[in-house]
């Protein structure tokens, strides 16, 4: 049997990977592979006050992983920690405990954190297409890892146009600004560019929250069709959506993991008082 | 319900209605908020009616150039200076050939005794110096030996006379003793300035020495230097010997190596004589042409003097009139009358007048085609092959100049044939003589030309050096106060660099006078940097020069409205970009940067603007020269000097008589000046209006 320690590909390379690296691509996956060990963590911004408390979670390969909870919780900046987004915060940083992705530590020393981003990449709540033709925008997160070939990046644009759903709707005015697109278009091709650099990991942060209803469906479809091929974190606010969209649900609060199980046991049966009193919306 | 029921109830409700009543401070129907707004509303639209009168009156001073600038050409032409101006054109362009061959000589025949140039001109340097420092004493003491030397020719006189005066016993005796009575007092003077003069002589000694100790002293011209210790050994020994008023003949040294120089030149010349035969060919080739020239130019001149008080006579005569209203002074009042009656109102003859410059065209046909002849058969015999820099830049100059020559005389045949003095002269011309004139030249006997392109080029030039130089250091700096640098170091260079806006500018010119411009030239006297362009420089004060002291003045501008355009791009840019796996320094430069682009634009036009609107620093610095700068030296053209469009104001405007031509032009070269700062600020709008649309 093959398990993802022994598997080369699986392995978090810490050189930088050539364009044609291989496409993860298990379409039989073990539900039950771990791609994410969170290890006892406590996180702060300011050295000594805590947000994250103790949290230890493991997160599935090929499952859509949902973390709710009220404002202020901690489940963005737990997200943000996985691709080491807060290392953008001076002082900010992790006080006890190891992330592990895909088995290596990130927090290593000797880990390149642009190369943690390029298999570990993120949706942000405000969808923020550059200034630059859709095409464009598309084809940054493989220029800037220096493709420059027009037929690898062509190829690479539409297949991931495609895999957003953006395709048929683009395809025609690729040359025009991505800043041109509706509100839900705009995050679907945010969604693509990420998608572009073949990351193994997606994480996205309230992807819906700043889009219209029938956006946010189209969303929703996107994400269940993008797990065959992701591992998905989502973190959001809608609880409905965490029911439509995730197979595991983590409920925090007070920076502290409460509950993660199932989604469908979280929401029909949850284990702990704070969580049914949350989902109930007794609070939050 | 009026309103006076209204104001009869003072409460707020009436009936059982909630009335909404204006309350607090009212005077004329209008409340506080409403004279706030008023008060604040009128300070603005006092600003927009200023500037529309400020518009108001530039275009009315300025619109008024043109119709006295189109009289001034129209005098040029009817005094037939017009067909006199192709003639000196002819005459400049062969003075410029022969004299930059005639320095190209000169490098030449010197290029043998360099060296002993460079050693006699460092001995005059430090003698000079020394003599600076020596000069009280020297004076002095020159006074005492000249006193003591006098004395001694006395005293011989006297010694004779005693001397025949004893031997011939019929002498008077009253006389002699008087002799001796004179002799003993001289001698006695004469033993009192010998202390003196020994004092003196000791104290000039102390401070020639002590001069020569100084290095200040030895701070040779850039042309002496390099000279190895034994030659300036020789030259201390030359200067102390030379540094006494009583040093009858210079060091021997010093005479020798003027000997060997002037023999070294006198070889060289020899061997280039014919060079020099073929320079005084040259020279001697325009002689006819001159004094054909001199002949029409008096004529001209002449004619252009009758012309010039036909128009200005009923200002004259009304002057007159005006002050016999004016004085009470009977006698004047006569006098002033008289000189106003005197005054005639004649048009001349404008035929007439021009009947003899005509008589001479002919003349100039027939000098022309030989003289272009012989320069070309001269230009050929001048040597090809020059050894010293000097030389050749000079030879290749004198070529672009001889072509210009030949052109001249060529293009001018037909013209000074054709040329006609009442030939039409339309309204179109007085603004393109303007816009495009080469000339620059007021006050002037001959005539004034108002051509803006000497100080347009003059402002162009400085102003591209400028931001050729502020743009790359003050967006990469904004880049990097903005994107790159931390906390600690963004909250000290960015005050900074925001503290040169507050330096004033004329002080900023007082520094590029007084320290900048020189520490320029003595770089573009080092050796190894003569590949570079225009080094080494004469001047101190050039286009280069002004151009660095701008574009040290624009950085500030430049630096701080890029970092605001940085500032605006979204913070969301970067974080999406890094969140895709880009580094720092690729997300500046494929997102940021890019996005910021126009405002980078707007920022670098409004640089543009600051640059060319400058006035005090190019005023001081620039040189000040209005000429078109030479092209011909490429890129070296930034050495000369030039003066510029605001500076030519700032400096003229003060010193014209209101309402004359000239203050006309510099209205009209204020009005080019707002044109540009016009368009260059509602270009910086519009790019920036794009910027906003993101």
């Amino acid at each position: 049997m093959k398990t993802y320690m022994s598997d080369q590909e699986d392995q978090m390379t810490l050189e930088p990977q050539g364009e044609d690296a291989p496409v993860q691509d298990q379409s039989a996956v073990d539900a039950l592979e771990t791609v994410i060990e969170v290890d006892h963590v406590n996180f702060a911004y300011i050295p000594g006050t805590d947000v994250l408390k103790d949290i230890s979670m493991n997160i599935n390969k090929g499952e859509v992983t949902a973390f709710i909870g009220p404002s202020g919780c901690g489940k963005s900046t737990l997200l943000r920690c996985l691709n080491r987004m807060n290392d953008l915060i001076p002082k900010a940083g992790l006080t006890q405990g190891e992330i592990r992705i895909l088995g290596t530590d990130i927090y290593h020393p000797e880990v390149d954190v642009i190369e943690l981003r390029k298999h570990v990449g993120m949706v942000f709540q405000k969808y923020n297409p550059f200034p630059k033709s859709i095409y464009e925008n598309v084809a940054y997160g493989l220029r800037i890892q220096g493709v420059n070939r027009k037929s690898v990046l062509d190829e690479a644009v539409e297949s991931s146009l495609k895999l957003a759903g953006l395709w048929d709707e683009v395809k025609d005015r690729l040359d025009s600004s991505g800043l041109g697109l509706s509100g839900g278009q705009q995050q679907r091709l945010c969604i693509a560019r990420t998608i572009a650099v073949q990351p193994k990991i997606i994480l996205m942060d309230e992807p819906c929250s700043a889009l219209d209803p029938i956006s946010t469906t189209i969303i929703e479809e996107l994400i269940t069709q993008l797990k065959q091929e992701f591992t998905i974190v989502i973190v959001t606010h809608n609880m409905q959506q965490a029911t439509r969209v995730s197979d595991r649900t983590a409920y925090f609060y007070l920076g502290e993991l409460i509950e993660m199980d199932v989604t469908t046991k979280i929401f029909t049966n949850p284990s702990q008082q704070k969580t049914e009193e949350y989902i109930s919306g007794r609070f939050g | 319900m009026s309103l006076n029921d209204e104001k009869k109830t003072p409460e707020n409700e009436k009936d059982g209605r909630v009335v909404f009543r204006r309350k607090g401070f009212q005077f004329l129907g209008m409340g506080l908020q409403d004279y706030i707004r008023v008060f604040f509303g009128g300070n603005a639209s006092l600003a927009i009616i200023v500037l529309i009168l400020i518009c108001l009156f530039l275009l009315r001073e300025a619109a008024m150039f043109f119709p006295d600038h189109h009289q001034g050409l129209k005098s040029y032409r009817q005094g037939g200076q017009e067909l006199v101006g192709y003639v000196s054109d002819e005459v400049d362009a062969h003075t410029k050939v022969y004299s930059s061959a005639n320095i190209a000589y000169f490098a030449e025949v010197g290029r043998t005794s360099i060296h002993e140039d460079k050693q006699l001109r460092a001995y005059r340097t430090v003698l000079a110096n020394v003599e600076q420092s020596t000069k009280y004493t020297w004076a002095r003491l020159e006074r005492y030996l000249d006193e003591a030397e006098d004395l001694n020719d006395d005293v011989e006189d006297l010694r004779e006379d005693i001397e025949e005066a004893s031997a011939d016993a019929e002498a008077d005796a009253e006389d002699l003793k008087k002799d001796q009575a004179e002799l003993a007092e001289i001698e006695a003077r004469l033993k009192q300035l010998e202390p003196l003069i020994a004092k003196e002589r000791e104290q000039l000694e102390k401070e020639v020495q002590t001069a020569l100790g100084t290095s200040r002293v030895w701070d040779l011209d850039i042309a002496a230097r390099g000279l190895s210790d034994e030659e300036l050994s020789m030259v201390r020994e030359a200067v102390v010997f030379e540094a006494y008023p009583d040093a009858e003949d210079e060091h021997e040294s010093i005479q020798n190596l003027k000997q060997v120089s002037r023999d070294k030149k006198a070889a060289e010349a020899e061997r280039l004589a014919d060079f020099k035969e073929t320079l005084n060919g040259i020279r001697d080739s325009i002689r006819p042409m001159k004094s054909l020239y001199g002949e029409m130019k008096d004529i001209s001149v002449a004619n252009r003097r009758e012309i010039d008080a036909f128009s200005t006579a009923p200002a004259r005569r009304a002057a007159l009139l005006a002050g016999v209203e004016q004085t009470d002074d009977p006698a004047e009042k006569e006098r002033m009358q008289k000189q106003a009656d005197e005054v005639v109102i004649v048009e001349p003859d404008y035929d007439a007048i021009n009947e003899p410059l005509y008589a001479l065209v002919p003349q100039h046909g027939e000098l022309a085609g030989p003289l272009q002849d012989e320069m070309n058969k001269l230009f050929r015999q001048l040597p090809q092959e020059v050894e010293t820099k000097s030389a050749r830049e000079n030879m290749k100059r004198a070529a672009v100049y001889y072509e210009r020559f030949d052109n001249t005389v060529t293009n001018n045949r037909d013209r000074i044939l054709d040329w006609r003095h009442d030939a039409p002269l339309s309204l179109w011309t007085s603004t393109t003589s303007f816009m495009f004139g080469k000339h620059w030249i007021t006050n002037s006997s001959w005539h004034d030309f108002y051509g803006l392109l000497p100080l347009f080029t003059g402002s162009l030039l400085i102003s591209i050096i400028a931001l050729t130089v502020s743009v790359p250091f003050a967006v990469a700096a904004a880049i990097y106060v903005n994107q790159i640098a931390r906390f600690k170091e963004q909250s000290f260079v960015k005050p900074a660099i925001e503290f040169i806006g507050a330096i004033p500018s004329v002080v900023l010119g007082f520094f590029g006078i007084l320290v900048f411009g020189e520490a320029l030239r003595n770089i573009s006297q080092l050796e190894w940097l003569q590949w570079v362009p225009g080094f080494p420089m004469a001047e101190r004060l050039t286009i280069l020069n002004a151009g660095l002291l701008l574009a040290f003045m624009a950085v500030p501008t430049i630096f701080t409205l890029t970092e605001d355009a940085l500032n605006n791009v979204p913070a969301a840019f970067s974080e999406n970009s890094l969140a895709l796996g880009a580094t720092k320094l690729q997300t500046v430069f494929r997102v940021i940067v890019p996005t910021a682009v126009s405002g980078i634009i707007a920022a670098i036009l409004l640089g543009f603007g600051r640059i060319i609107g400058e006035t005090m620093v190019v005023l001081l610095v620039a040189g000040n020269k209005i000429k078109i700068p030479d092209f011909t030296e490429g890129l070296g053209v930034v050495a000369q000097p030039a003066h510029t469009m605001t500076g030519i104001i700032a400096q003229e405007l003060g010193e014209v008589d209101s309402g004359s031509l000239h203050w006309r032009a510099l209205f009209m070269v204020g009005m080019v000046l707002f044109v540009i700062s016009l368009l260059v600020n509602w270009a910086a709008q519009r790019t920036l209006k794009r910027l906003q649309k993101i």
